[in-house]
């Protein structure tokens, strides 16, 4: 891509401190990922993968709490360009003792404070989110409509109440929800899930964003609404062209929507590069989770060749004991013996193999 | 609000009417059964001369020298008490609910201005522990709720009243109505009401219940969504963290505060409903403070009928249920 | 077949550390400062059993009226007729504490009654109990007391009755909330499948592992009320008579001395109620957070 990117996350890392367990859950760890303007990320991974967590971060939605954000969110467009996490490791002190965190302190009120003022014009207006279960996602105690009017007013430059209810209903058409005016007047709780989820992106991008995060966008409805959901998302894709980071753990969705891929592991990114690339089931060179997480899918292809789904053995890594070598170490069945040593002690990096295409596993390095 | 959206509220609103009276209805026999089986024999002074006469349901057990029916007297009793007439006080021979209601207008003051002085006491607390959490300016706020809801409140009075008389020498020391002709005169009616909403002992659970509301309401996804779109997480939590929590604690707090309102309007000599209430306990004046039974009764269920209203009014969902 | 769990296997998992390691500190120092009152409570209670005391409490000493705290002879001073403020205070727990008791025991015993046929039943005679939770919160509970009072002039015990009583639908609905919680847990379905009675069911699996930190922490809070309620009620006058002393009688007839400045004969008294409750009210809810795990952040 020659355009620059629009988001920029540079090592990335979202840490909680566990009281109870006295130590960290790393649940983003060394995460950089590109969205240049127009196109679509799809970030894929097991629940607990992080990918959701990367998200929140890049929203400042987790700023409270006993948690750690280090690393470069930057974003670039043509009313702001800065980093949303800039100074913010101010905030927070960490003591050290042989190499062991022994305490870690946080300035919660500090960091809060600057990390509102830092996402005030960024949140909404820049980046919009929308939700899994969107039914409990929109105010239960507002209509639908106000929702959606009340990120026009604050957002775009529409300022009238009237203007602004015109507006929202467009929307709702936008979203091939029927008869918008009557819809407008709902609550919430007269609405099925779908439509709660159409709502929601109605909202999202009636504020006109640079950005829109889809966090699992239909994780929670049933299958048949949510291939509609993903074909309402493919259609204002086409159409507005927004820029969008799609977080799912549905390959089929990923695969649907995305110009490029990031699969993402144990809170960390195993491999990224163009869609076609990565979810080509016969590409050649691909990481071993990639592989195996395709192979796990339920499709035709996969049974016929097969007569069985393949699962991927054992359980998702545990993000507080992080193993030094390779993440997927334990779980991988493609380690050779040339490389098991380096497997086990050293994490690879996440390198180029192709343009554009990069991966984090001994297999495709000297 | 259009006529459609009336409709669900006013059947919700029925419904709770008919458990208001029915609860109301409870109230009254167990009002009744304790005076009924009182030694004093209350009722006879009560409904005398009603029970005897021929309208009466017992009348013909009258006539054979049996005595009426615990469920007559007590039909009859109700009978009087739905016309308004509460019986004539022993002590003073007026008219039971007329006296009643003549103080009953200076408990209101009392209570509601107590529950608001509650309120700017609690809300603020609870809302600075929800957004900060437990900090070196909550803490010892929390620890202070603490201490204050286990005064004893007639200490307390005793404190204010010696600081105002003595020290600012606002007030005559002798206390009671009559001593508020001075300039300072209506702050004297502050007083009690500052003193009771302070020490009536609910200020820790009030606290404790409005934070959890409010924080519950705050890990809720649509707070989340409301700061995802750089709305105000404040006005999108108003409803269910804080109008909807305030109204049903101010419901259910209403019985204690009047409890402690017996005690403060004894300590300022305040003509409520308490201190009368506490004279006719000391003089076994059985009309009279079964008819203030009965009033604070209909007073914390009209509290309660409120609270069903405003939830209602706010939610949307209420009326679907 | 390889799997992290084995890797991971140093962790410690968060419910079996004991619940002094989980609790907050804050906790802990409620339920310290708690104990320590209830302690006292019940040494001193006993001490007046057993007429064990530093003075006579009815003892006069017109020779040595209003002594501060810390005079020879009498630790907490003397009263406005020379008595032992000390002993006063201690003679003054007897006044509340077998009647707190009788209260609880009432609230705890029907509350749980009531609670299990509610919850573990549900149906009418869940509609039944909510009438009469409704029923009993209607009545603000000193005017009750007085209504009581007026009807039969009883001694504290019969009012501590009535304390029982109206503190029953708070446990009552704990009760039932806890059944409704292991209901949906189809815990109780699990017992019922394994074949046990009943009664093993609802007495050993249900009150006694469920809901045995629950009614502690009740009758902590119960005798909170209690004693508010014997230092209210002998306040107004209508407890323990002077001058047999009780806390809320001591407060009361130090009145007239504490408007001229001399403060100290109602004010002993009224922090010996402070102290306590505060340490009933503390004891409860530092149980509460650790035990029940209900801390509001």
């Amino acid at each position: 891509m020659t355009t620059a990117p629009l988001l920029k996350i540079e090592d990335l890392r979202t840490y909680f401190y566990s009281r109870s367990k006295q130590a960290f859950i790393r649940s983003v760890d060394n995460v950089s990922l590109k969205i240049a303007t127009g196109e679509t990320l799809g970030v894929v991974g097991e629940s607990g993968s992080g990918k959701s967590i990367t998200a929140l971060s890049v929203m400042g939605l987790i700023s409270d709490g006993p948690g750690v954000i280090s690393g470069k969110i930057g974003i670039k467009t043509d009313r702001v360009q800065k980093n949303l996490l800039h100074d913010l490791g101010d905030y927070v002190t960490v003591t050290k003792k042989d190499n062991k965190i022994m305490s870690v302190k946080k300035d919660v009120d500090g960091w809060q404070q600057r990390s509102e003022s830092m996402m005030s014009r960024v949140r909404g207006k820049e980046i919009a989110m929308i939700f899994q279960n969107p039914k409990s996602s929109l105010n239960p105690f507002t209509t639908v409509g106000k929702q959606i009017a009340e990120a026009i007013l604050l957002h775009t430059a529409i300022t009238s109440e009237q203007e602004a209810k015109d507006r929202a209903i467009y929307w709702l058409d936008r979203v091939k929800i029927d008869s918008p005016r009557l819809r407008y007047e709902n609550y919430p709780f007269g609405l099925s899930g779908g439509m709660c989820q159409r709502a929601m992106i109605a909202m999202a991008l009636a504020s006109e964003p640079s950005l829109l995060i889809a966090d699992e966008p239909t994780t929670g409805l049933d299958a048949t609404i949510q291939s509609k959901i993903v074909d309402l998302l493919a259609e204002l894709k086409s159409e507005l062209g927004v820029t969008t980071m799609l977080i799912s753990h549905d390959i089929s969705i990923i695969s649907r929507l995305s110009d490029r891929v990031a699969v993402m592991y144990g809170g960390t990114v195993f491999e990224c590069g163009p869609a076609r690339d990565i979810l080509a089931v016969d590409a050649a060179a691909k990481h071993p989770y990639t592989a195996a997480l395709l192979t796990s899918i339920p499709s035709a292809r996969n049974v016929r060749e097969k007569g069985y789904l393949q699962a991927i053995e054992g359980d998702v890594l545990d993000t507080i004991n992080i193993p030094a070598g390779c993440r997927f170490y334990s779980r991988c069945n493609r380690v050779t013996d040339t490389i098991r040593e380096k497997c086990e002690r050293h994490e690879p990096d996440l390198r180029e193999i192709a343009p554009g295409h990069k991966v984090r596993c001994w297999l495709y390095f000297e | 609000m259009k006529l459609s959206a009336i409709r669900p509220i006013a059947l919700v609103l029925s419904r709770e009417m008919a458990i208001t009276l029915l609860l109301l209805l409870g109230v009254s026999f167990v009002v009744f059964i304790i005076l009924y089986l009182s030694p004093g024999d209350p009722f006879s002074a009560l409904l005398e001369g009603q029970l005897s006469s021929g309208e009466s349901p017992s009348g013909a057990h009258e006539v054979l020298g049996v005595p009426p029916s615990w469920y007559a007297r007590y039909l009859s009793w109700l009978a009087n008490l739905l016309q308004g007439n509460f019986g004539t006080s022993i002590r003073t021979g007026m008219p039971v609910l007329g006296e009643v209601l003549r103080v009953g207008i200076n408990t209101l003051i009392l209570t509601l201005g107590s529950m608001l002085v509650t309120l700017l006491i609690a809300v603020p607390i609870a809302l600075y522990s929800v957004v900060r959490g437990i900090n070196k300016i909550s803490w010892p706020l929390t620890m202070f709720a603490y201490v204050v809801s286990a005064l004893p409140v007639f200490w307390l009075g005793y404190i204010v009243i010696y600081f105002f008389t003595h020290k600012l020498g606002l007030f005559p020391l002798a206390f009671g109505y009559a001593t508020t002709s001075t300039k300072f005169g209506w702050l004297y009616a502050l007083l009690p009401i500052f003193v009771l909403g302070v020490g009536n002992g609910t200020i820790s659970e009030v606290i404790r219940s409005l934070r959890d509301e409010m924080g519950r309401v705050m890990a809720e996804d649509y707070i989340r969504t409301a700061r995802a779109k750089g709305a105000s997480v404040w006005k999108h939590s108003f409803k269910e963290g804080l109008l909807i929590p305030v109204t049903e604690i101010v419901a259910a707090k209403i019985p204690f505060i009047l409890g402690g309102a017996v005690i403060v309007e004894q300590v300022f000599n305040w003509p409520g409903m308490g201190r009368m209430a506490w004279q006719a306990a000391q003089d076994r004046d059985y009309p009279v403070i079964m008819g203030i039974a009965i009033l604070a009764a209909v007073f914390v269920r009209l509290g309660s009928l409120f609270q069903s209203v405003v939830y209602v009014a706010v939610n949307p969902r209420a009326s679907k249920e | 077949m390889k799997s992290y769990s084995q890797i991971s296997g140093e962790i410690g998992e968060f419910s079996d550390l004991p619940f002094w390691k989980k609790a907050d500190t804050v906790d802990l120092a409620y339920v310290t400062y708690g104990l320590l009152i209830v302690t006292l409570v019940v040494l001193s209670y006993f001490l007046g059993s057993f007429n064990l005391l530093p003075h006579d409490p009815q003892d006069l000493d017109l020779e040595l009226m209003m002594a501060g705290p810390g005079t020879a002879g009498h630790l907490l001073g003397t009263d406005f007729m020379g008595r032992d403020m000390l002993s006063r205070l201690i003679v003054g727990i007897q006044a509340y504490f077998l009647p707190g008791l009788l209260a609880i025991t009432i609230s705890l015993l029907f509350g749980t009654l009531l609670g299990v046929l509610a919850g573990y039943h549900g149906g009418r005679s869940e509609t039944v109990i909510t009438y009469f939770t409704n029923l009993v919160d209607s009545f603000p509970r000193l005017v009750l007391i007085l209504l009581v009072i007026a009807a039969f002039k009883p001694d504290i015990y019969v009012i501590m009755i009535v304390v029982g009583i109206t503190n029953i639908p708070v446990v009552a609905s704990l009760i039932k909330g806890k059944i409704q919680f292991l209901k949906q847990k189809n815990f109780i379905e699990a017992d019922t499948a394994l074949g046990l009675p009943t009664r093993t069911i609802i007495l050993k699996h249900i009150l006694w592992h469920n809901c045995r930190s629950l009614l502690i922490i009740q009758a902590t809070l119960g005798m909170g009320e209690a004693i508010l309620m014997e230092t209210s009620l002998s306040y107004l006058g209508f407890g323990v008579q002077e001058p047999t002393p009780s806390w809320g009688n001591m407060v009361q007839s130090g009145a007239n001395y504490f408007m001229k400045g001399q403060f100290w004969p109602s004010t002993a008294p009224a922090l010996a109620i402070l102290f306590t409750i505060l340490g009933f009210h503390l004891l409860g809810d530092g149980l509460n957070n650790i035990l029940e795990g209900r801390r509001g952040k």
